[in-house]
């Protein structure tokens, strides 16, 4: 049986909400310094991300993250007790509320990060605010393919906009 | 048939000097120096630490073999962050700021394989008090296959 469309009325009517929220504890330089050595290892990473005194004297003005760090690996303040990717899903409508077809599979495509100058910082809090970007359909060898795409918004305890990035997800029945 | 797998032997760079941005010779269609990683548990796991990645297939060639492929599997996420490095080496990360990093997947990294990601500067322009320079980027293995392809932005102040 050819199916016309996976994306359903109430799947439809759901984009643009938002439906996962998270809370990162304070950042802690340490994870700033191990974050940089996975990034440069086997060299050794910026005096940037590890050396105080040094930074103090950079146009920053201290310490700051990589722009790809990521303050929600491992344990999140809120909620609470929440280990992460393990207690996250990549596809939306669990947490939405609404039913979708049961999908074989689900694959990343893709994926673009904004960053917008405004920099991480050790003892910095990063709220994150997911919603439901858009989804759409293409014909690919093993049928129809449904592409959603999420789009996750980073802000600091300031509420300055630290990074947006939309994610692609490629799931096929 | 696959090809057996050898774990590769690390010999740290040593007094390498990366060529860094410079404004008064930019123009696009400059390529700016690659970066090249090893694929191997060394640096995936030191990834999987810091930003919990520690699915099956990253970590064990048995499961990359179950999912259809020759060995273990590097992160996408970690290819992502690695274009970061790619472009922080560049520009220099005390003067400019990654602005920018999209990237699509075309094939997995395996490991053994040597991934090199590289860019080549599409535009420049000002907007806003920077200079903001646009790059196509992506990352080959060293069979010569395109692992990733992306685009990307770095700033400067103007």
């Amino acid at each position: 049986m050819t199916v016309e469309t996976l994306i359903s009325p109430e799947m439809a009517a759901a984009v643009g909400r938002e439906y996962e929220w998270a809370t990162s504890y304070p950042i802690d330089p340490v994870s700033i310094r191990n974050w940089s050595v996975a990034m440069y290892y086997p060299e050794k990473p910026p005096r940037l991300y590890w050396d105080e005194d040094y930074a103090r004297t950079t146009r920053w003005g201290g310490l700051v993250a990589p722009e790809e760090f990521n303050p929600f690996a491992w344990m999140r303040a809120d909620p609470p007790g929440n280990m992460g990717p393990e207690a996250s899903r990549p596809w939306p409508e669990l947490n939405l509320g609404i039913p979708c077809p049961d999908f074989k599979a689900n694959i990343f495509a893709g994926l673009v990060v904004t960053h917008t100058g405004v920099r991480m910082r050790p003892g910095d809090v990063i709220k994150s605010a997911v919603n439901l970007a858009g989804y759409h359909e293409k014909q690919g060898r093993l049928g129809l393919m449904l592409f959603t795409t999420r789009e996750d918004r980073w802000t600091n305890q300031k509420g300055e906009l630290v990074r947006v990035s939309r994610s692609d997800l490629i799931r096929y029945l | 048939m696959t090809e057996t797998y050898i774990p590769s032997v690390y010999v740290p760079p040593t007094g390498a000097v990366v060529p860094k941005l410079d404004r008064k010779t930019l123009k696009v269609g400059d390529l700016i120096p690659t970066l090249t990683r090893p694929g191997d548990y060394q640096l995936w796991n030191r990834y999987a630490a810091v930003n919990h990645e520690f699915a099956g297939h990253h970590m064990d060639d048995s499961v990359g073999h179950h999912e259809g492929f020759e060995a273990a599997i590097g992160m996408g996420p970690f290819i992502h962050a690695l274009l970061h490095t790619l472009l922080r080496e560049w520009v220099g990360e005390d003067v400019g700021r990654v602005a920018k990093v999209g990237m699509q997947s075309r094939r997995p990294w395996i490991r053994g394989r040597t991934l090199t990601e590289g860019g080549k500067v599409t535009a420049i322009r000002e907007e806003g008090g920077e200079l903001i320079v646009s790059l196509e980027l992506w990352g080959d293995n060293d069979k010569g296959e395109r692992l990733v392809i992306g685009e990307g932005e770095v700033a400067l102040p103007a």
